[in-house]
């Protein structure tokens, strides 16, 4: 499988996917992957953009040697792919000018062929309401006008490219992105994670391949890329969240004069899978489409203390759901599988997870499958960054607002391992912490807990099981200082070698031991640079635990 | 038991209570971890500790009197020295010979 891999996230719901899937790549589920990740939004300042574009940031960081590059892909360690950073939103902010479709549009009525303008836009889209509501933050579930926006702000930025004057950042980095999948043309795998159930990803996911077609087009007229030629995945992700509903003070405005109300979802959804179901065009572009859904009653994401409903903006920050890690896992499969049936029309994938006194508990298996053992490889990868995130925040302190890497660092110092003395700095270790703490949990200043994404994943599940114990997930600092890191699983055979101590038998100890006698092999890792090093260090001194047992 | 060999056998016996002790004392986590010091501290008290339990030991062993005593007695202050240096010398030896293990922090 050589293709050229491209993800791309689109509205609030794809933004917390791909934070999902960037967990992935840096637990190490996609070795020796390069991935471009392109995040497409309507809102510039959305919080869940903004939270899934410093983890990318923080992960191309974490890799990167001397130039700020992103790094190499690597073999067998921890944030062994590649992430190459793309970014686009569409241009709604100038008020009277760009912000709702009216003014977008230019429905000015002043002329014959804009009264046409005008009824056909009445025809389709509410005046009222649907035309005028504000954009900025997104479509407001009103599929039928984001589709058509979201095309033409495709469209409209390529053709700005294309004349070469006044492009904007934004604008440019979509460029590259299009370039990039015009010279990958058939030999590329893109995979769009949004839902079909809100506003910008269900807008967005029916006319992506061919908005890209368009816009490829558009920018190089002697392009001749068949976007048929290119392998589409996507996530048929229906309703699972729920939010506050709007106020009547919120109602009153014209500029919000249109709200998504969750309790709309689960008829989205429905009417959503129709369209999906019987579309000829969406059918013929995706070759493999992941249908995700969760049977139980929505829980509230939203994490705010606000009762009005938050449309859009920095506000929109909501906490991550075992559904999105699900959906990450449908990517993961579209990227690792031997080849993509382009055949036909589109394939229909799901799975089930195992329902019992009223909670999931679910396997490895349920996501990733047994083939090639994969289930075997996330519990080990996931269970293995887990206890590296315990040993920098618990163990180390990083989660009680100290220096988590630097001590590890310091404990190599101080048994005479000086390979990283000066090749790894402060800041870089900082960064690590950083990851681990948006990955784990981390407490404010003044004492609360805040939980990070495997926490809130696990949270969303609850009582039922996965993997890992409910010891794994401890929120007291008495409890986190305490923890065994290397007996988080439930299945006692990913358990650590653990020594006697003068505390009982513990697994860190002999784990810190151990770093100090592993060789790391640069070749067989495929490393280019110390801080590469200095992680697979720690990648191959938790492997080799997991496979020590007593 | 001669002096000369029973002094540095204590040093000896000195030098490993010092390493066992040394291998208990847990990695502390955090950035300014205090386990490499105290293993430091552990080594030096011995390494004090060493000639005046060596002393003791040259005392108990001591015949009751006459010229092996004085001959005891004489040899004390040699057999003692040569327990610190053995000490000393092992112990710096093992801490660079076993530089990644706990007894490394030692020098």
């Amino acid at each position: 499988m050589n293709d050229q891999l491209y993800v791309i996230g689109v509205g609030g719901t794809g933004m917390r996917c791909l934070e999902s899937f960037v967990h992935l790549c840096a637990i190490g589920m996609l070795d020796g992957k390069e991935i471009n990740v392109l995040t497409l939004d309507t809102d510039a300042n959305n919080g869940n953009l903004k939270r899934v574009k410093d983890l990318i940031n923080s992960y191309r960081r974490i890799k990167s040697g001397v130039l700020n590059d992103g790094g190499t892909p690597n073999r067998n360690t921890f944030f062994s792919s590649k992430l190459n950073y793309y970014h686009y939103h569409t241009n709604y902010m100038k008020a009277g000018d760009r912000d709702n479709y009216r003014n977008l549009s230019n429905l000015s009525g002043q002329s014959n062929t804009e009264d046409e303008n005008q009824m056909l836009a009445d025809l389709f889209l509410d005046k009222e309401t649907v035309q005028v509501f504000d954009l900025k933050h997104g479509y407001r579930a009103q599929t039928h006008l984001g589709s058509q926006l979201m095309f033409h702000g495709l469209v409209e930025a390529a053709r700005k490219l294309a004349k070469g004057t006044n492009i904007t950042d934004e604008e440019k980095s979509f460029g590259e992105f299009i370039d990039k999948l015009e010279q990958s043309g058939k030999n590329s795998r893109v995979f769009v994670f949004g839902s079909v159930f809100g506003g910008t990803g269900a807008s967005s996911i029916p006319v992506l391949p061919s908005a890209l077609k368009e816009a490829i087009k558009t920018k190089n007229k002697a392009s001749d890329l068949n976007i048929s030629d290119v392998k589409f995945g996507s996530t048929l992700l229906t309703s699972y969240f729920d939010f506050n509903r709007p106020t009547s003070t919120q109602k009153e405005s014209s500029k919000e004069s249109v709200i998504a109300s969750s309790t709309f979802f689960p008829l989205n959804s429905q009417a959503a899978l129709q369209f999906y179901q019987g579309d000829p065009t969406v059918q013929s572009v995706y070759n493999k489409l992941y249908h995700i859904g969760w049977p139980l009653p929505a829980k509230k994401l939203d994490d705010s203390k606000k009762t009005e409903t938050i449309t859009g903006g920095a506000d929109q920050k909501n906490k991550c759901h075992f559904v999105e890690l699900v959906a990450a896992c449908a990517a993961l499969d579209f990227f690792t599988a031997s080849s993509v049936d382009t055949t036909g029309t589109a394939k229909y994938v799901f799975r089930t997870g195992q329902y019992e006194n009223g909670a999931f508990n679910f396997h490895a298996s349920d996501l990733v499958g047994v083939e090639q053992n994969k289930d075997q490889k996330l519990i080990s990868k996931l269970g293995g960054f887990l206890s590296l995130a315990h040993i920098s925040l618990s163990k180390n302190h990083a989660g009680f607002g100290e220096k988590g890497f630097l001590g590890l660092k310091k404990h190599l110092e101080n048994q005479n391992i000086d390979s990283f003395k000066t090749s790894i700095t402060e800041a870089d270790l900082d960064e690590l912490d950083k990851y681990m703490r948006n990955f784990g949990y981390y407490f404010t200043d003044d004492g609360a807990f805040k939980s990070g994404w495997i926490y809130q994943i696990r949270n969303s599940i609850a009582p039922g099981k996965f993997i890992f114990t409910n010891e794994a997930f401890a929120m007291s600092i008495k409890e986190l200082k305490g923890l065994d890191v290397g007996k988080l699983f439930e299945d006692p055979n990913y358990h650590w070698e653990s020594a006697l101590t003068l505390s009982g038998r513990d697994t860190y100890q002999p784990w810190l031991k151990r770093l100090t006698s592993i060789q790391v092999s640069a070749e067989e890792h495929q490393l280019t640079h110390d801080k590469e090093k200095f992680i697979a260090l720690l990648h191959d001194g938790i492997m080799i635990s997991q496979q020590q047992q007593n | 038991m001669n002096n000369y060999i029973l002094l540095p056998v204590v040093g000896v016996g000195m030098l490993l209570i010092a390493a066992l002790i040394s291998n208990i004392i847990k990695y502390e986590g955090g950035a300014n971890p205090k386990d490499p010091r105290k293993r430091k501290v552990v080594f030096w008290l011995f390494f004090v500790l060493n000639p005046v339990l060596t002393y003791a030991v040259g005392l108990m062993t001591s015949p009751a009197s006459g010229i092996a005593k004085t001959k005891h007695m004489d040899s004390l202050p040699v057999g003692l020295g040569i327990g610190v240096v053995v000490y000393l010398l092992l112990g710096f030896i093992l801490s660079k010979v076993m530089k990644t293990s706990k007894v490394g922090n030692w020098f």
